[in-house]
């Protein structure tokens, strides 16, 4: 992975909607008058969404899009030779990119929060909270796109529905707005869904503006999901697997 | 000319063939066109459902809903014409497979251009200009401003392909170019916006570094009748500016292109 230094960075960048919503709510935040919109100032919306930006970087998953290369191109035959799970090489490969990816990142951050006068929270607390959530929110998001990679034995528009799927995710996460920001409606259905706790909460948790119980429902509500996409992952692989050896013989 | 113009037909016939053939991927492509659609109007929405919030950097609702509806529009262009064909190029000189396109007896960046079609994004378009259309009729649009909008739009799409072609004609040195449009697509996001919306010093660089203000809040304006003469003139200028550029570009780089065996 550190082979791909360059890549990484341009690939940060890239991810840049939080950034553009970030810029756009704090020309709002100071053109409103009192300066803020909701209780939140231009400062605070840079603390917000430079966090989400943050967090969104330690969730990047691109698994589905190698399982649908492997399965259309035939090179998954050969892994699954191996006495392990091809999952787990995933796994390394996604877990050593965050390695690489961490240094440059805070990096970043640094310069962007200098140039915009966001502050993060000084509860030392939050920021074990925030981590372990992302953890969480990354091994729900990992198992998720890989159930939905393996759809590719299936079906060749794979990638379309993993495009749908990310922009639940960067909707009700939080990346267009805090949350409480949201139509009513909007709020009622994302509290079912594991995407406000994986993004929008340690967000939250690093500007300041959630509480530890917040974070521990937060994680309950994760593992439950946790669980339910591993069988779902599970299941979709042995069905998908069999279909697989039906092609090849 | 005439030559030109059948050849496109003929290869806009060849990639229908070759796309219809994977029915199933339609749904999908349909699902994403849905889901980024909804996703841009809750964005908007958002913005514009604070309480006191009735305009967004001087822009109206449908004011800025028209913005939105240019960006889906060229988010559609990009995917449906501009992005098949130029991730092919890094392909083509990896493989040296461009040996054989700059051997055919038509001009090469013309090939490159208009070889490739995805069919299946073609709702975006629909989409885009849908949302133009409802923005607009809530609006005072004069036949004069639907003119203006017209040319500086088509002067929008030209600017895009000229960015995308710069980036993709880099792939003679360096290979592998995905990382660079994927940079673009990124900064662009930032055109689903007015300008208006954003910093001071930020507006600036949307404007005369990265010209994405010319590509949606620029049409949107000449729609409304609110575009001072300078954009409006400037426009086409950066486009043809641009295309003499990433023509000359071009030329360089298939000069010094030593195929993929040497």
């Amino acid at each position: 992975m550190a082979e791909y230094r360059a890549e990484v960075v341009i690939w940060m960048l890239s991810g840049t909607l939080s950034l553009v919503m970030m810029l756009v709510w704090m020309a709002q935040a100071a053109a409103a008058p009192g300066g803020q919109i909701r209780g939140y100032s231009a400062p605070e919306f840079a603390t917000y969404f430079l966090s989400t930006w943050l967090v969104s970087q330690l969730l990047v998953v691109w698994v589905s899009h190698e399982l649908d290369f492997q399965i259309r191109q035939g090179t998954l035959s050969p892994q699954l030779l191996r006495p392990v799970d091809p999952m787990w090489l995933h796994v390394a490969s996604h877990v050593a990119e965050r390695l690489v990816r961490i240094v440059p990142l805070l990096a970043l951050v640094g310069v962007f929060t200098w140039l915009s006068g966001a502050s993060f929270t000084r509860e030392w607390w939050a920021y074990p909270a925030a981590l372990g959530l992302a953890a969480l929110g990354f091994s729900v998001r990992f198992l998720y796109e890989y159930a939905i990679g393996l759809l590719a034995f299936w079906t060749e528009s794979s990638a379309s529905f993993q495009e749908v799927v990310w922009l639940v995710y960067a909707a009700l996460g939080g990346m267009f707005a805090p949350l409480a920001f949201y139509p009513e409606w909007v709020q009622r259905v994302a509290v079912w869904t594991p995407f406000p706790y994986m993004l929008g909460l340690p967000a939250q948790l690093l500007a300041g503006k959630a509480t530890l119980a917040q974070a521990g429902r937060g994680a309950l509500v994760l593992l439950v999901w946790l669980a339910v996409f591993w069988v779902v992952r599970l299941i979709v692989w042995r069905v998908g697997l069999r279909k697989y050896g039906a092609v090849g013989a | 000319m005439r030559r030109y113009l059948r050849l496109v037909r003929i290869f806009v016939g060849a990639t229908l063939s070759a796309q219809l053939e994977y029915r199933a991927n339609f749904l999908g492509a349909v699902l994403a066109s849905l889901g980024e659609v909804g996703v841009a109007l809750l964005g908007i929405s958002i913005l514009f459902g604070q309480p006191g919030v009735t305009e967004v950097g001087g822009w109206s609702f449908r004011e800025a809903l028209l913005v939105t509806g240019f960006f889906m529009l060229t988010e559609g262009v990009i995917s449906v014409f501009i992005q098949p064909n130029m991730s092919k190029i890094a392909e083509a000189v990896r493989t040296g497979n461009m040996d054989f396109t700059l051997l055919k007896p038509i001009d090469a960046q013309f090939n490159v251009s208009t070889r490739n079609l995805n069919v299946l994004r073609f709702p975006d378009l629909l989409i885009g200009l849908g949302l133009i259309g409802y923005a607009a009729s809530g609006l005072v649009v004069t036949p004069g401003g639907v003119l203006a909008a017209l040319v500086l739009y088509g002067s929008a799409v030209v600017i895009v392909y000229c960015i995308y072609l710069g980036l993709s004609t880099t792939a003679f040195w360096f290979v592998k170019t995905q990382n660079v449009t994927e940079l673009f697509s990124g900064v662009f996001g930032a055109a689903r916006f007015p300008v208006a919306a954003f910093p001071v010093p930020v507006r600036f660089v949307l404007t005369f570094v990265l010209p994405v203000a010319f590509i949606t809040t620029v049409p949107a304006q000449a729609l409304t009748g609110a575009l001072g003469g300078g954009l409006a003139l400037a426009s086409p200028l950066i486009a043809a500016a641009l295309f003499l550029a990433t023509r000359w570009f071009w030329r360089y780089a298939v000069a010094s292109y030593t195929s993929a065996s040497s």
